[in-house]
């Protein structure tokens, strides 16, 4: 086992505990789901080969999907694969008339992740690389690279809305060619789709459309496309929260949303995208509601009802949706191990728990919160960490005597939670 | 405009102003502030606290108002990044918002400051544009601000932390309204969306009492509410109530549904207005009275219903064309379509020739028609505020005097006539409530009703709002801030099973609320945005004009001749799927009927009517046939011993008088029915149909020993009890508190019941005593 970085470790150790999802060194702490992770690595390596994939992660709050979707993008990264990511939420959403798709795009754009810039940002080093690549290529062939960046963009002008974009990507160029740092970053905010009028856009690079609300998928395969000519594999884009499309109360928004999801889904299943992947997370309502979730919806009902065949422990992993089993005892008492692992650099010798006392930590998380403790770990997970952090500042303590004074408290899912007056009566409100 | 000695108070308030402001005000050729507006400039500035800015109409209230809190926004009002933000004004009608729009664009064009009126005419957008900038003043109806939470929900807490001040155009207009209620809870939902608490500003009419309009301002808070009252100014008031008689002999029954409801809808069925339609008959007289005098000035007549407004309407344009001079009469109601109005506004306003409105309510709002010389007031007034806000139209020029005529049309008493006939409830209700206005009394708002139905509509539109909120959020906000305290929180988790029953909510796994599918309807329907019913309504359209409106529930048959927007009309067309219906021009015809109720009387309009009847001086402002009618009444009064007696036997049953007014009326006769007799409020007196005095006063006493009556011992059958919106959603016992405490007066009942049974055993001593002399 390689040495456990202390850049990661402390990353990860900080993440868990404010409870949100670590970014980095995900790999360190994953236990379980091998099948599950297995069906997305082909995903991956499809997109890689120019295929498309479309996947729904599904899995109740705290089951971990945002885990498991940024586990999965940084395996993407590995793979050479851009990948962007971005949480819906009601200002950001697949389809909209009033901003909300395009500041959704904006978000995604703002979260590319290349393996040089892991942690977002790096659609202008896509370019750069886009550009370096036809600097290169026109070394071999003896062209101009002007010759090659034009011959590169007429693939991407065949495609809708393809024409501008090219002559964006023109314009980068000519930018880099001269010198012009405004006009290279104006490009890169037409592709960030910061450009909100037409006329603002016309000024700026002579093109006569922007991004807006109707094109986003549009543009999203046109950069799949792109950074397949700047040399990386493909592109993966993870979308979390789509519970948020479930909770919007206008039916026709909604509809509209999950039209846009259908779209996508013919599209990847159809194999009419090229080298892009998404994957989208959400809970089971979101999926199964008939009334307002993506069931409603009878086109992507038939399309993502689940293998009749798959019961009792049949899991089918080839199918659009993948439902992330709740986590075991099993892998939670793993889950811990790794944790004590991480925290005290991989070096048994620094353990600051022995075995008994993790079980002894389960057993009393069980006690405290029922049998569904392991189920949505994070609020666990925190808890076991501030164990250990007292643990470690005060070795003189004995763990015995902690373990029974701690407190966990019922993970209530979602966003950070949110900060309301003591009510049991209406805070454990059940319809 | 007053002419007042420029003080040292005043020269230092006038001062404290912007010096653009002072600027623009020496533009506009003013030479002094009023006294409102002076008073209003230091608290307003000072921003301390809320204020009420109360006046009457064309007081010059939108000035006090904006003048300083312009200067405020303008000077950053506290704020980093000087002039960011903006004035949000809420206002109830879409005239309103135009014509305050109107007013203060000349303002802050020489400021150079945005205007907008939000409405539902109003261009996205311009709507959009002004969402942008979110700075200068916003006027808005508290529709399109619930429509701006439901479906921008997202840009609330940026639109809310934008907010500098609240201004509440018509307070006095939302007080004890369901309407009202959704003013509050979106004003407290604009504080909580700002994290910090905005200023309100209410402009009101003249108010009874300015502890609960503080109240309404500022709930459960109304001691930080600075209250600047200057209705109380004095002006010269020239005054006449004239009696009208009808010859002509009604039938027995249309003249009992007449005393039922005495400032209601007439009954416009066609055949009575065939038979009512004589020359001579009292309609005819007080036409007649109106063409004589109002012609050649500005006037305002107010006929108390739409129905009246348009058979008024139609006599003296009948009139007009008879003598073949122009029509001065126009009509303003709120069935008729904007465009109609808006002509009628413009004909009072423009001032070169002359002009008088027929209207209802509409008018007595602040919109601007000008000067008016006098106000004529048909029947009863519904209310003294009413009267108060009508008559604060005339008499606005220094030296002109306001005019009031009150024209009173009663039935000829005959043997058979019932008692509300013979006590001239009508005209001595008009002389009851005239005698108060002039002792400057007006009716307080009623106590805060719960208007749960409001909280239906409140709790679906934080949803859509937030996108799913949870119960707890639901309560915090709504309830336990301060909007809808009365509400326990036992009812408000029954009201929400309730609503989960009925598919309005359902809840996901993380316990968020979200729409169910009916509720999802509901929100998406035109008309969520809106706290108070408008029944469907068939447009009318006389080549391709739209005329205005009628209601759906009242329909009208092809070839019918209806009157409207004073003009005769023959139906040609109804095209039920466009709810349209098309008209042509005809002789003949009749008002078609609306929906709507007549005013309540408060308590002290019985109290004082009874003053009037036991009396036996003169009343100097009655012309000779009121003053014969008084008198009539007057010796009714006294044979009947009414001011002693409260059972009076009456053909098979008993009236019970109370002189209490209508709230504690209807509980009582509530009351009573649930204890075994059928009883009717008819104004004046309760009506047991079938009882004799001695078992009405044994009822009284068994009820005089129980404790004080509960909701649910008056038995209200829950479909009675649904008056407002949402009504029909709500569980069965927040139902009927929510009726109880709008619709009846529980409290007075005890103290009633024990005056009923006092003056009954004075009745019956002094009776006795008789007998024995």
């Amino acid at each position: 086992m390689p040495p456990i970085r202390p850049r990661e470790r402390d990353a990860l150790l900080q993440s868990l505990r404010a409870g949100v999802v670590p970014r980095l060194g995900q790999y360190l702490i994953q236990v379980g789901r091998a099948e599950e992770l297995k069906a997305l690595i082909a995903d991956i390596d499809r997109v890689a080969d120019g295929g498309s994939t479309f996947r729904l992660v599904i899995g109740e709050y705290g089951a971990g999907k945002t885990f498991f979707l940024n586990l999965v993008r940084s395996i993407a990264i590995e793979k050479k694969l851009v990948t962007m990511h971005a949480d819906l939420n009601p200002d950001r959403r697949l389809q909209s008339s009033g901003g909300q798709a395009r500041s959704l795009f904006a978000e995604l754009t703002r979260n590319t992740a290349t393996r040089t810039r892991p942690e977002g940002g790096g659609l202008a080093g896509i370019l750069e690389k886009f550009i370096s690549q036809a600097q290169e290529e026109a070394g071999l062939l003896s062209l101009s690279t002007e010759q090659v960046v034009r011959r590169q963009t007429a693939q991407l002008a065949e495609m809708v809305n393809g024409y501008d974009f090219a002559d964006v990507i023109i314009a980068y160029w000519r930018g880099f060619d001269t010198g012009n740092e405004q006009l290279k970053s104006d490009a890169i905010r037409w592709m960030r789709g910061e450009f909100s009028t037409r006329t603002d856009a016309r000024a700026a690079l002579n093109v006569r459309t922007i991004v807006d609300d109707a094109s986003v998928y549009d543009q999203l395969k046109l950069l799949a496309k792109f950074v397949r000519l700047a040399g990386y594999n493909g592109l993966l884009i993870c979308l979390d929260e789509l519970v948020n499309l479930y909770k919007l109360t206008n039916t026709q928004a909604r509809n509209s949303n999950y039209e846009q999801i259908l779209r996508i889904l013919n599209d990847s299943l159809q194999g009419s995208a090229e080298g892009i992947g998404f994957i989208l997370g959400g809970t089971p309502e979101f999926l199964l509601d008939t009334r307002r979730g993506l069931y409603s919806y009878p086109a992507l009902q038939s399309r993502l009802a689940q293998n009749t065949f798959a019961k009792s422990g049949l899991t089918d992993l080839s199918g659009p949706v993948i439902r992330l089993t709740a986590l075991t005892p099993e892998d939670f008492y793993l889950l811990l191990e790794k944790l004590r692992d991480v925290y005290a650099f991989g070096n048994p010798e620094r353990y600051l728990l022995p075995d008994e006392g993790v079980a002894a930590f389960m057993q009393h998380c069980g006690k405290r919160l029922g049998e569904s403790y392991f189920r949505t770990p994070r609020t666990t997970i925190t808890s076991f960490i501030d164990l250990l952090a007292i643990l470690d500042a005060h070795q003189d303590v004995q763990w015995t005597s902690l373990i029974e004074g701690h407190s966990v408290e019922p993970d209530r899912g979602g966003d950070l939670e949110k900060i309301t007056e003591d009510d049991d009566e209406l805070a454990s409100f059940k319809l | 405009m007053t002419n007042l000695p420029a003080s040292n108070s005043e020269a230092s308030s006038f001062l404290l102003l912007d010096p653009r402001i002072q600027q623009w005000i020496w533009a506009q050729g003013w030479t002094s502030l009023r006294s409102i507006q002076q008073q209003a400039i230091a608290p307003l500035l000072a921003a301390q606290s809320d204020v009420i800015l109360a006046a009457a109409t064309s007081a010059g209230k939108t000035e006090a108002a904006f003048l300083p809190l312009l200067t405020r926004l303008l000077q950053g009002g506290g704020h980093e990044g000087s002039q960011a933000g903006f004035i949000l004004s809420i206002s109830p009608l879409k005239a309103l918002i135009n014509d305050q729009t109107q007013r203060l664009s000349a303002l802050c064009e020489s400021l150079d400051l945005p205007v907008l009126g939000w409405h539902g005419d109003v261009t996205a957008g311009k709507k959009l544009r002004f969402l942008q900038g979110l700075r200068g003043v916003l006027v808005i109806t508290p529709e399109s601000l619930e429509a701006l939470f439901v479906n921008k929900g997202t840009t609330i807490p940026a639109f809310a932390t934008a907010i500098r001040s609240i201004v509440v155009d018509e307070l006095h207009s939302f007080i004890d309204t369901e309407r009202g209620k959704q003013v509050q809870s979106l004003m407290n939902r604009l504080d909580l969306a700002a994290g910090t608490r905005i200023t309100r500003v209410g402009l009101s009419a003249t108010l009874g009492d300015t502890a609960l309009a503080a109240d309404f301002l500022r709930p459960g808070q109304q001691r930080q509410v600075t209250t600047i009252d200057t209705g109380s100014e004095g002006y010269e008031l020239r005054l006449i109530v004239r009696g009208y008689l009808d010859d002509w002999e009604k039938p027995q029954a249309e003249a009992t549904t007449v005393a039922a409801d005495p400032v209601g809808f007439p009954s416009c069925a066609p055949s009575n207005v065939q038979d009512d339609d004589v020359p001579g008959s009292a309609k005819h007289a007080i036409a007649e009275y109106l063409y004589q005098h109002l012609r050649g000035s500005n006037n305002l007549v107010f006929p108390n219903s739409r129905g009246k407004v348009e058979e008024y309407a139609d006599l003296l344009r009948r009139y007009s064309e008879r003598e073949n001079v122009p029509n001065e009469f126009w009509t303003h109601h709120g069935s008729l379509s904007r465009e109609i109005r808006e002509e009628a506004e413009a004909a009072l306003k423009q001032g070169t020739t002359a002009a008088t409105a027929i209207c209802t309510t509409t008018l007595e709002l602040g919109i601007d028609i000008g000067n008016i010389r006098s106000v004529v007031q048909i029947g009863p007034p519904p209310s003294v505020a009413s009267l108060r806000q009508r008559l604060g139209r005339s008499g606005r020029r220094a030296g002109e005097p306001a005019i009031l005529r009150c024209l009173c049309r009663e039935d000829k008493l005959t043997p058979k006539s019932p008692l509300s006939d013979r006590l001239r409830e009508g005209l001595v209700q008009t002389i009851a409530m005239v005698r108060l206005l002039t002792q400057a009394w007006v009716e307080p708002p009623r106590r805060e009703a719960v208007h749960a139905s409001t909280l239906v509509q409140q709790l679906l539109s934080v949803i859509a709002q937030r996108g799913g909120a949870t119960a707890q959020e639901l309560w915090t906000t709504l309830v336990s801030s301060g909007t809808f305290t009365q509400v326990t929180k036992a009812e408000f988790i029954e009201l929400l099973h309730a609503l989960a029953v009925k598919e309005i909510l359902q809840q996901e796994s993380a316990g968020a609320l979200l729409p169910g599918p009916v509720g999802e309807e509901l929100i998406n329907s035109y008309d969520f945005y809106s706290a108070f019913t408008s029944g469907e309504e068939f447009r009318l359209l006389a080549e391709g004009r739209t005329l205005g409106s009628i209601p759906i529930a009242r329909p009208l048959t092809i070839g019918q001749r209806i009157i409207f927007a004073g003009q005769r009309w023959r139906v040609q067309k109804i095209e039920i799927q466009e709810r349209l219906i098309l008209v042509s021009s005809d002789p003949g015809g009749a008002p078609p009927s609306f929906d709507g109720a007549g005013g309540r009387v408060h308590d002290r309009v019985r109290q004082e009517m009874k003053k009037v009847l036991s009396e036996s001086t003169p009343i100097p402002f009655l012309d000779r046939f009121a003053t014969a009618m008084l008198e009539e009444a007057r010796t009714s009064f006294r044979l009947a011993h009414l001011d002693q007696a409260s059972v009076v036997p009456d053909g098979a049953g008993v009236l019970l008088l109370t002189w209490h007014g209508d709230w504690a009326n209807d509980a009582l006769a509530l009351l009573l029915t649930a204890s075994g007799h059928e009883t009717t409020n008819e104004g004046v007196f309760l009506r047991l149909s079938d009882a004799t005095a001695p078992q009405v006063v044994h009822t009284l006493e068994k009820l005089a020993q129980q404790a004080a009556p509960t909701v649910e011992a008056l038995r209200i059958r829950p479909k009675d009890a649904m008056k407002e919106k949402w009504d029909w959603l709500l569980p069965e016992q927040l139902l009927l508190r929510s009726f109880a405490s709008s619709e009846l007066d529980l409290e007075s009942l005890p103290g009633l019941i024990h005056q009923l049974l006092e003056r009954t055993r004075d009745v019956r001593s002094t009776g006795e005593r008789r007998e024995g002399t």
